[in-house]
């Protein structure tokens, strides 16, 4: 069972605080859905309100064409799993699993079915008696994810449910979240303030900040071709580089100016831009290193970031602005160096003073 | 010799130290117990003669033929088995219940409505005992179990323990069983109920132990024989300052007193330890 979810004009407030302002979001059956977000952005807010927890001041939320959002949450046909898990401490694994087939009366043959198929496909049959203070992290992470496939829901909502392993299982468990929509094909909406866990489960990410959702795409929309400065720099790692320029558009294409007089040409088309203060951005990987006085700007080296098969080099440039550039795992860059910086403004972006973005047009 | 050769040296005296006070303190404790069954298990006549005859032959079951013959002793024990029990029994229900509201549901004056259980912490019972009397002569309460049993079920530390105990439970939890479509009552029967057991015991025995131990309201409330509690039946017994009747027969009474607790706290030894140091650490 599949279901989508509509999302209308939804608005919360509590108290004064207005948390989410009139929020609108589609999403298709069998769809996965990446909430992301900085915390307080009102994103784990969104998806209690989807689960029935938290009640809709505004607007109306709908799953198939149905309108859910005055049923309580156990009407809704939907799964959840907590960030803390929430498994009860003193049921055993099978009875957590059970409880909620038990509450609405599904035959005992059937809720023993429910949870062999579902602890075969968690490969976790040996834990079925088991209490939850009896297993490892990893384990009650399983745990939870049964107890909502059982329900076999409609949609399974996920609340930063990778949070608390570390980081290696968190890796594997998200490879396995991966594989199990694969399989089940149901539609679900993951929380998370990981933009990691976003870019990698994601059939489309709702970045979110302060009450609003900023942008609403693909994991590589997102990246190449975000819609605001805040999603350029809350996606990816590390953070796009922002370095404030002047801007010509007499041209064809903008072209900047930065502090020390550098021009860089962009391949951003300038009748979308208007004059104003703006900001040029690029990614890290789009940040060549040169020899001194042979890139576009120079930097000073003042941290190096070694991970393998990849430098991140964090630079000063003159005026104080700090540029990442990504140089080969072996780089013979030392802190202390003074080194070029090569910026390829054919992969460059543009934001004026509201945030808003312009992009290259082959990006 | 080493610093960690001394430091376990310098332990080990220090275990020897704390053994050889355990083992004074419990003398202490034991001792006057002892005292009680060697009384017990002497002539009357002979007690009278010389105190010191404990503590030597001869010694005889007199006083407890006696006791089980002439004392009411089992019916004031009795008495107590059901006045505690049903104290108990009725504080863990209502406390359970009202700790349950006061954590998890929003009510209009709830906090205003918490804070005057909290008061009832600040209120001896001698204060009310002449209202209290009064009213349960109206309704004819007094020389009844329930006479004995409801003026303890307005337990306002069971109601601010067993508050405080579900708020330290996590919402998710009751959220989670709403979305496995609990009812409002079977999330609190089936999921966090069960998860209050250690608090439960803890209350449960203290309630058990002050309802047992208890003299004051049943004096005044229980004035037939056979309604007395074994404190107040205990204490009847001694009617005049000589003690007549006898301190070996008086304490072959206090030996059938003692023995149901005994029992108690032989079998709920465990919790008791549990439920009193958790209370020394708070």
């Amino acid at each position: 069972m599949t279901a989508n979810i509509e999302i209308r004009n939804v608005s919360k407030q509590f108290g004064a605080m207005t948390v989410l302002d009139d929020l609108s979001l589609s999403i298709k059956a069998r769809e996965f859905v990446v909430f992301l977000g900085p915390s307080g952005c009102g994103k784990s807010t969104l998806l209690r309100m989807i689960a029935g927890l938290e009640t809709v001041d505004g607007g109306e939320i709908a799953i198939n064409g149905e309108r859910i959002d005055h049923l309580p949450p156990g009407k809704r046909g939907i799964a959840m799993v907590f960030q803390s898990y929430a498994l009860y401490p003193h049921m055993t694994v099978r009875d957590n699993m059970a409880f909620g087939l038990d509450n609405i009366g599904v035959a005992r043959d059937v809720v023993d079915a429910r949870i062999a198929e579902a602890a075969r496909i968690l490969e976790m049959p040996h834990l079925l008696e088991r209490k939850p203070g009896q297993l490892s992290g990893g384990q009650r992470q399983r745990v939870a994810i049964g107890r909502a496939i059982v329900k076999e829901p409609k949609a399974f909502l996920f609340d930063e449910p990778l949070s608390n392993l570390d980081a290696a299982l968190r890796t594997r468990t998200r490879i396995e979240l991966a594989q199990l929509h694969q399989r089940l094909q149901s539609t679900m909406i993951f929380v998370t303030h990981d933009q990691v866990e976003a870019m990698t489960l994601a059939d489309r990410i709702v970045v979110m900040n302060n009450r609003r959702i900023e942008q609403i795409g693909s994991p590589m929309e997102i990246y190449e071709r975000p819609a605001t400065k805040f999603v350029a720099g809350f996606v990816g790692a590390p953070a796009m580089n922002f370095v404030d320029v002047a801007i010509d558009r007499s041209g064809e294409v903008i072209t900047v100016t930065f502090a020390n007089s550098t021009v860089i040409a962009t391949d951003i088309a300038s009748n979308q831009v208007v004059d104003g203060a703006h900001t040029f951005g690029v990614r890290s990987e789009d940040v060549r290193i040169a020899p001194t006085g042979q890139g576009n700007v120079n930097g000073k080296v003042d941290v190096l970031e070694r991970l393998g098969e990849r430098t991140l080099v964090y630079t000063r440039l003159s005026d104080g602005q700090i540029v990442v550039a990504s140089d080969a795992g072996n780089s013979r860059v030392a802190v202390g160096d003074t080194v070029g910086l090569a910026f390829d403004g054919r992969k460059s972006h543009l934001f004026n003073e509201t945030g808003r973005a312009w992009h290259a047009r082959r990006a | 010799m080493s610093a960690s050769a001394t430091s376990i040296k310098g332990r080990a005296f220090g275990d020897r130290v704390l053994l050889a006070l355990v083992i004074l303190l419990s003398i202490i404790m034991i001792a006057p117990v002892l005292w009680v069954i060697g009384l017990s298990l002497k002539e009357n006549a002979e007690l009278m003669a010389n105190p010191n005859s404990v503590f030597h032959a001869p010694y005889t079951l007199k006083n407890y033929i006696n006791t089980i013959g002439t004392s009411s002793v089992f019916r004031w024990v009795l008495n107590s088995i059901i006045v505690s029990g049903g104290l108990t029994l009725g504080t863990l229900i209502l406390s359970s219940l009202a700790g349950y509201g006061f954590a998890r549901l929003n009510f209009p004056g709830r906090n205003i409505l918490f804070v005057i259980v909290l008061f009832g912490l600040a209120v001896p019972e001698q204060a009310v005992l002449v209202a209290r009397h009064q009213i349960f002569s109206m309704l004819k309460f007094h020389n009844t179990y329930h006479g004995l049993i409801l003026p303890g079920l307005s337990a306002s530390f069971g109601v601010f323990l067993m508050t405080q105990y579900f708020r330290a439970i996590p919402k998710e939890l009751d959220e989670a069983a709403m979305l496995d479509n609990a009812s409002r009552f079977r999330i609190f029967w089936k999921v966090l109920l069960p998860l209050t057991v250690p608090a439960q015991a803890t209350l449960g025995i203290f309630t058990f132990l002050g309802a047992w131990n208890d003299y004051f309201w049943p004096l005044i409330s229980a004035t037939k024989k056979d309604m007395f509690t074994l404190t107040v039946g205990m204490a009847s017994t001694q009617t005049n300052f000589a003690q007549s009747e006898g301190i070996g027969f008086l304490m072959a009474q206090a030996v059938f007193a003692g023995a149901p607790i005994l029992i108690i706290y032989l079998f709920f030894q465990k919790y008791i330890v549990t439920a009193v140091s958790g209370a020394a650490v708070r």
